[in-house]
């Protein structure tokens, strides 16, 4: 057993080394080209895109649901296995909880990329009609961006306290932040009672807010009278997407960060076999929902809907849709089967195709939809009923990506991301040492 | 340096070939063929309405009909007397502008009481100068619902201004619809020797609050151009109006917001941003309760 010492100083934020250094400004370079990309996109106007009549809905809203869907860790992390009492989550939920913020605040940003009008944001809250859809999420995305926020903060509070003794003599300035980010915690019986209320609460409240999240997300689609969209499945199709996409980026990240920090002590195998269960879990659950979504219409198509889903089983974007279905779902979830499969480096490399396979799923749900419209549009250039990202797209969809990443990054640089106060109960430390520490 | 004045003179003409290219290009960018612009004008009066000339302009532009848009067409009364600018008008992006006679009295005709306009475009990089000449002359229609039999007719008459009846020619009636108008009995029905038509209106025509508007119509006469008058009644059956206009629904405007809607999701949301609320006293509860 490590003692305390050890403990912090395996846990306790460090300073980038060079390899961090290199992601870290590698990530800072995307996002300033997309950046430009984006001012160019402003001044010129989406003409920049390749969106049109029929695609109007291109990566930008595709990139948004990804996100919306990864946010959802957190729901399933940290409040499902808290209130099932599943122990072995303890050195995952700060990850979770790290990527639940990235992901909702991308996805906040991400749909304002999206507006060719950026300016006449205000004008969604003024003008907003409780009817729609996106009024809906409008309301919702910042909800749940708080409930994420404290989150991460409640939990945070004992480490912060720790961080703020263990940086006091090496790094004065850091611990003072740490200190008043710590809002005075002493570990007060009082201050622990309503730190473990507020936990509660905020687990018990994200499984509502997270569900609400990804069905209005699958609503603003299967409200829109659209082949394709225009299902009751969507609701739990989405979510059960969002779990999958979610868990796919946490075992992903997870590893990562276990090898950067070399945490294989506290993110042992037996988290990534746990993991690898829960992951062909979900892969399974979201099987059946597409199942749902594609096969069972297929039988019984209209006109346009045979046309929907021969472009996608045997058409222009067959490919794609194979490639998402079998590689980015189905034979993760066959590996996640055997225990091999659910060693951390197989699970790595299964956790970045689900995450990969998850982003394009977005795209094929997205876009064949909108290139088949019940009646066609007249008057437009045959180059209008194709889709494919422009450069401008491209550049400003990457950068999202890598502000997320560079989010993540910068959280797991200044936060212990693996909670040191938790952690050292589970391991049952000495009592004077969790006093020392203020526990 | 004979080899110096060799590559100078080949510059020197190198140069004076690129500005000869270029104001050659130049003379041709001026010397570009204009689109030659084709007007067409139609005079309809509405009697005891407006009389306005609906006016179109169009090009042939590389072997399609385009509509020409955004061009200035002038109106001009030609009679004995010279040339009068009645005033202007533009097109729109169908190429169709429409010219409002303001007067109409004011206009001038000539002896044999024919009134002569000149439709005029000026021209303009793209376009050539184009003109339309349309005569026509002043008649009288009129027109009522008479009932007979218990069978409502319209009843039409043609004369020229002095009241002397026009007859054999077509005229045709029509019900105003939203899209466009619904046709009674013929297309043509000729006008006898007294200029008068004697149309049966059929029966259950629908209109709103039972409002029927009939048109009394003779198209595009070579003498007299359109006209039209207006016959109103109230012997259609009224429409049920269905419309949720001013209901409350899911796709209505925010001020008519179902009721349900406004209570259920402001539940949720107003029991949710107070969690948020507790939550976040919380903090300040913890930041206080230090020892």
């Amino acid at each position: 057993m490590k003692n305390y010492d050890t403990l912090l100083k395996d846990l306790a934020p460090r300073k980038f080394n060079k390899k961090g250094v290199i992601w870290t400004s590698f990530l800072v370079i995307v996002i300033i080209i997309g950046a430009i990309a984006y001012i160019d996109q402003v001044r010129q106007g989406q003409i920049v895109t390749n969106m049109r009549d029929y695609a109007l809905w291109g990566i930008y809203i595709s990139n948004f649901v990804f996100f919306v869907a990864t946010s959802f860790v957190g729901a399933v992390i940290v409040s499902f296995l808290r209130l099932t009492k599943n122990e072995w989550r303890t050195p995952l939920v700060r990850i979770a909880e790290i990527i639940t913020l990235a992901s909702i605040t991308m996805a906040g940003i991400t749909i304002m990329l999206d507006m060719a009008r950026p300016d006449r944001l205000l004008n969604l809250f003024i003008h907003a009609r409780l009817q729609s859809p996106i009024t809906w999420d409008v309301i919702i995305i910042p909800t749940f961006l708080i409930i994420s926020l404290l989150l991460l903060y409640f939990p945070l509070l004992p480490d912060l306290a720790i961080l703020k003794d263990y940086f006091k003599k090496t790094k004065p300035g850091l611990s003072k932040i740490y200190g008043k980010l710590s809002l005075n915690w002493t570990g007060t019986e009082k201050q622990k009672a309503l730190q473990t209320k507020s936990i509660k609460i905020i687990a018990i409240l994200l499984i509502p807010v997270g569900l609400i999240l990804q069905t209005v997300d699958a609503w603003l689609f299967s409200t829109t009278y659209r082949i394709g969209w225009d299902s009751t499945n969507m609701g739990g199709y989405f979510i059960s997407g969002a779990i999958v996409a979610g868990v796919g980026a946490l075992i992903t990240v997870v590893y990562v960060i276990r090898k950067v920090y070399k945490l294989e002590n506290y993110i042992t195998e037996f988290h990534f076999d746990k993991l690898g269960k829960l992951l062909a879990l979900a892969c399974l659950i979201y099987l059946y929902f597409n199942m749902n979504e594609y096969l069972i219409p297929s039988y019984t198509p209209s006109k346009g809907e045979a046309i929907h889903l021969n472009t996608l089983f045997t058409g222009s974007y067959a490919g794609l849709f194979w490639l998402v279905t079998v590689v980015g779902l189905i034979i993760p979830a066959i590996a996640m089967f055997f225990k091999k499969g659910r060693k951390p480096y197989p699970m790595f490399i299964f956790g970045l195709i689900v995450v990969i396979g998850s982003w394009w799923k977005r795209f094929i749900i997205i876009t064949p939809t909108l290139l088949h419209p019940f009646l066609p549009i007249e008057g437009v250039p045959e180059s209008w009923r194709h889709y494919f990202p422009s450069l401008h797209e491209w550049l400003i969809t990457i950068a999202t990506l890598a502000m997320a990443l560079l989010i993540i990054t910068l959280l797991v640089r200044y936060l212990p991301v693996i909670p040191i106060q938790r952690t050292a109960e589970e391991k049952n430390l000495s009592k004077n040492d969790l006093k020392e520490a203020n526990l | 340096m004979r080899g110096q004045n060799n590559i100078r003179s080949f510059f020197i003409s190198l140069l004076s070939l690129l500005i000869l290219g270029l104001s050659v290009q130049d003379i041709q960018a001026q010397e570009v063929k204009k689109n030659k612009l084709r007007l067409n004008a139609q005079y309809v009066k509405i009697s005891n309405g407006q009389s306005y000339f609906d006016i179109k302009a169009s090009a042939r532009v590389e072997k399609k009909n385009v509509a020409v848009s955004g061009i200035e067409i002038n109106v001009y009364n030609t009679s004995e007397e010279g040339q009068i600018e009645l005033g202007k008008t533009a097109t729109n992006h169908n190429g169709k502008g429409k010219f409002i006679l303001k007067d109409f009295n004011a206009l001038k005709s000539d002896t044999a009481g024919v009134f002569n306009v000149l439709i005029s475009f000026k021209g303009n990089e793209m376009f050539s100068r184009a003109k339309r000449n349309i005569s026509f002359k002043n008649v009288n229609l009129s027109a009522e619902m008479v009932v007979k039999d218990s069978i409502n007719y319209i009843e039409a008459r043609l004369t020229d201004m002095d009241e002397n009846p026009i007859a054999e020619l077509p005229l045709k009636i029509e019900v105003q619809r939203l899209i466009r108008n619904y046709l009674l009995g013929d297309e043509f029905n000729m006008t006898d020797d007294n200029g008068t038509i004697f149309v049966p209106i059929e029966e259950q025509l629908p209109g709103v609050d039972g409002k029927l508007i009939f048109e009394v119509v003779l198209d595009e006469n070579d003498d007299f151009g359109t006209v039209k008058t207006l016959v109103e009644s109230d012997i259609g059956i009224p429409i049920v109006d269905e419309s949720t206009f001013d209901k409350r629904t899911m796709w209505s405007t925010r001020d008519k917001t179902p009721i349900f809607l406004l209570i259920f999701p402001n539940i949720l949301i107003i029991g949710t941003l107070g969690l948020i609320l507790y939550l976040i006293i919380n903090l300040f509860r913890i930041s206080k309760a230090k020892s």
